[in-house]
């Protein structure tokens, strides 16, 4: 464990605790997208292998973070075991204050690397109150917990990442890969080395099928425009903004380890404008407020003296004016019933419950008070069938995995959504039970069907259908063959009983568009009439 | 000499990827679509089977080509086609093998040797017959790195689940390893437009490089139960190589007579080990399962297809693509007019 204690005194200089921070940031960031990386691959490889150890490592990061673990043990109410790494990083933030944000965050980290502008003159004009906003949100976040909504976790620097990730850079970036491969392996005394160089790159990096996500420029754009905002002010997003930057900076607030401007300050104020957070106020005397400081360091660095000390002690709790005070948390609560509540009256909602399909073994009700919208589980699927929903689920279900069969199939031979899962929203089943789940049924256009509406034929469905007695029959019918005679076509039919929805019967219907067979939610799994039980 | 300016870097770089574009389009025409060169393709390793039989038995009636020139050279007397019953998948893999001249008949030393058998899915292991039997596969491989092979590679395209896990399952990839073979996943930017001018229906379409590159082409499929075509056997095995695979659906029969004219199998080798009677060609439930032990190879695709249908009852011209396969002059399906020999192992 670091121990800054010492800073300025004797042994290591500041400007190298802010080298060694940065080169922490630097690991931690490379951990985050090597786990992600990693768990593509490795649930690419073995969809259907358990082995205990990969399962706990691609989550780690989401373990560790204490506001998806607290609102989602408030929202379940079921504590679970992995959820208790997040403890760690509470102890850690009580002991030394918001290190989390200043050297592991890799979502900080980024917005710390791109500060967009210099901010060495001049100071933001943003006004103070807006730090304030990060703590509503925490409260919103938590108060619609106790309502088992989890809807504002979309909102944690985490899922952030995951979610960027996910949709739009790794996909981006496969596809351009994949066009220069196409285009290079065209070139003769090339082509070997393109192939050569696309089978190290899949699916260790890039998915060995071209990767499909909706929406990747929502989510890109809502990423770009939390970078842009490092315009109005430095490090934007963690100041104001950041829910679990205000966890962690009311813990930051008592914490034992924190910066301290000694009297023998000169007032010279070049710590002031240099801190990134804006954590250090000139107010006649300077003082750091810990509730904003991310231990970075960069103030000791800049003091010209030797007056900015890190000392163990217990922080004095300084209330500012942006902080937790009763109109803030009254507001919120405001804000998390009249939202909550409308979400719960939304009539359409209650009539035609925005039930969609599902990843395998999960409930509706349940999945919306578990699931933190990491979208881990649209990560590995290594089909593609699981897709974020955008309002397919209704507004509280944005986000939550959905399965677009049109896009990809739930396949036979695959359980890692649910090995994924840090919060068993989709439960971690047995492949044979996982098999058994159904998650819908699949239904026949007759209109748009090739054998039915064209007589032509097609059997696709009926041959890819994985069920082991088949749910697709093929039933027998004497049809015109156009010349006059007569032919014997198949046509299929959908054994309601067998099917389980796993929906490659629509990924790979030949028929352009939407296709002429589709899953449909099958209320076997679903509570019909309501979509959110979490109240009762 | 000034150092490079940004911009300069800039102009370099553009113009470097612009004459590689370029490039590539020039020879994009004749890279996209390979021209059909039978040599590159059949590097003459045999002469296809019923021409051997003419040379050798004068009983039979040289059906598909009359007027071929006799050859010159005396040919040795090896049979159209082998069954091989009752041993273990190895043993009859190699006594089949044996019986129809040895791999040495078809693979040259120094050859690129490419397998096909059929991993359709990852869903069942090797019982449930919806893959090819591993052992059956492996020993094909050792036969052809045997005779001298430079590589052997692996490989089919699984359309349900990941192939790594598919070649896994199947337990095809532990017994091509041990033979010294290599599971090759089959990558997306490697299915190359290739035309193929003696197609009446499939005149072109996107076929695997690695196979249009081989030297040796061995077609190992399983035996199967399919609802549209019957069987799946060595021609539709075929499927696997192809990208747009639910396009052949419609007039089925032909567009894999016209893929078997650009893509010659020139060695098939039918594991009938276990047969799938019904719900194929996914499988999943071991009463469809019938265990014949029975391998049949032959040079001869038609001629191989043809009598592994007769192992489930049917009659060679119920299925589509063996008539077409007649048509299109790709072998022989009439069994009686074929030199077969049958080999009880054990």
């Amino acid at each position: 464990m670091v121990k800054r204690g010492n800073i300025g005194r004797k042994g290591i200089s500041p400007s190298q605790w802010v080298k060694i921070r940065k080169i922490s940031q630097v690991i931690f960031f490379i951990i985050f997208l090597a786990l992600f990386f990693w768990s593509r691959r490795e649930f690419y490889l073995n969809p259907s292998v358990e082995s205990g150890f990969k399962e706990t490592l691609v989550n780690l990061p989401l373990k560790l973070d204490p506001l998806v673990m607290i609102a989602q043990a408030i929202a379940s109410r079921k504590i679970l075991q992995g959820s208790l790494l997040a403890v760690f990083t509470l102890i850690l933030t009580f002991i030394l204050g918001r290190v989390w944000c200043g050297w592991f965050c890799p979502m900080g980290t980024i917005l710390e690397w791109l500060p967009l502008r210099s901010w060495k003159k001049k100071q933001p004009s943003v006004p103070e109150w807006f730090r304030g906003i990060k703590y509503v949100l925490l409260m919103v976040i938590l108060f619609s917990a106790i309502f088992t909504n989890l809807t504002l976790l979309f909102l944690d620097p985490l899922t952030i990442g995951y979610r960027t990730l996910t949709t739009a850079i790794w996909p981006g970036l496969d596809k351009i890969v994949t066009f220069l491969e196409l285009q290079l392996i065209q070139v003769p005394f090339l082509s070997a080395a393109v192939g050569g160089f696309d089978s190290l790159i899949r699916p260790a990096i890039f998915p060995a099928h071209p990767a499909f996500y909706r929406y990747g420029l929502l989510y890109i754009g809502f990423f770009f425009s939390l970078i842009v905002l490092n315009v109005l002010a430095p490090r934007f997003w963690c100041r104001y903004l950041c829910p679990l930057g205000g966890l962690l900076g009311l813990l930051g607030k008592v914490s034992l380890v924190g910066c301290e401007i000694t009297s023998n300050c000169s007032t010279c104020g070049k710590c002031v404008p240099a801190c990134p957070t804006g954590a250090i106020k000139d107010q006649g005397q300077v003082f750091c407020d810990p509730g904003e400081c991310t231990m970075c360091l960069v103030c000791a660095e800049n003091c010209p003296g030797d007056s900015v000390k890190f000392p163990f002690k217990v922080s004095q709790f300084l209330n500012q004016p942006y902080d937790i005070e009763r109109r803030k948390v009254l507001l919120s609560m405001g804000a998390t019933a009249v939202g909550v509540g409308l979400l719960e009256t939304n009539f359409a909602g209650q009539v035609q419950p925005p039930t969609p399909i599902r990843p395998p073994g999960v409930m509706n009700e349940k999945l919306l008070s578990t699931c933190i919208r990491c979208g881990e589980c649209s990560t590995v699927c290594p089909t593609n069938a699981i897709q974020m929903a955008v309002l397919d689920g209704g507004v509280e279900g944005f986000w939550t995995p959905i399965i677009v069969p049109r896009i990809g199939y739930c396949d036979y031979s695959c359980q890692a959504c649910g090995q994924v899962c840090p919060v068993e929203a989709i439960p971690p089943l047995s492949l044979e039970i996982k098999r058994r789940q159904v998650i819908g049924k699949a239904l026949v256009d007759r209109d748009r069907c090739l054998p039915w509406a064209e007589n032509q034929e097609c059997i696709v469905c009926e041959e890819m259908c994985p069920v082991p007695d088949k749910a697709i029959e093929l039933e027998l019918v004497e049809v015109s063959d156009g010349t006059g005679g007569t032919k014997i076509l198949q046509r299929p039919v959908v054994v309601r009983k067998l099917c389980i929805g796993c929906g490659i019967c629509e990924t790979k219907c030949p028929v352009a568009g939407e296709a002429a067979i589709q899953i449909t939610v099958h209320s076997g799994g679903h509570q019909p009439g309501r979509n959110h039980q979490g109240w009762q | 000499m000034t150092s490079l300016s940004r911009k300069n870097f800039l102009r370099f770089l553009a113009t470097s990827i612009g004459s590689l574009y370029l490039s590539g389009c020039i020879n994009q025409d004749k890279l996209l679509s390979r021209s059909f060169s039978p040599e590159k393709i059949t590097p003459t390793p045999f002469l296809p089977g019923p021409q051997n039989t003419v040379e050798a038995d004068p009983t039979i009636e040289p059906e598909e080509t009359p007027t071929q020139e006799p050859s010159t050279t005396p040919v040795p007397v090896y049979p159209d086609l082998v069954v091989a019953r009752q041993g273990d998948p190895e043993q009859m893999v190699r006594a089949a093998v044996d019986s129809l001249g040895g791999m040495g008949r078809f693979v040259t030393p120094g050859d690129v040797v490419v397998v096909k058998p059929n991993i359709c899915a990852s869903y069942h292991s090797y019982e449930y017959a919806a893959t090819t039997n591993p052992w059956v596969v492996g020993a094909v491989v050792k036969l052809a790195i045997e005779a001298g092979a430079k590589q052997v590679k692996v490989m089919d395209y699984p359309f349900g689940g990941t192939a790594e896990q598919a070649y896994r399952k199947s337990g095809i990839q532990a017994e091509v390893q041990k033979a010294g073979g290599k599971m090759v996943v089959m990558s997306n930017i490697k299915f190359i437009e290739t035309a193929i001018p003696e197609g009446k229906d499939l005149r072109s379409t996107r076929i695997y490089d690695d196979i249009l590159r081989a030297d040796v082409l061995i077609n190992v499929p399983i035996a199967k139960n399919h609802e549209l075509a019957l069987l799946t056997l060595a021609m539709k095995n075929l499927m696997g190589i192809i990208y747009n695979r639910p396009y052949m659906h419609t007039n089925l029969g032909q567009r894999l007579a016209d893929l078997s004219t650009r893509v010659r199998s020139h060695l098939v080798i039918v594991d009938a080990v276990r047969m799938l009677m019904a719900h194929g060609p996914t499988g999943g439930n071991l009463a469809d399962v019938k265990k014949a032990n029975t391998v049949i190879a032959s040079p001869d695709i038609v001629a191989a297809d043809s009598y592994a249908a007769t192992l489930f009852g049917y009659q060679p011209e119920q299925l589509g693509y063996i008539n077409k396969g007649v048509q299109m002059g790709l072998g022989i399906a009439n069994l009686d007019k074929l030199n077969i020999e049958e080999i009880h192992l054990g």
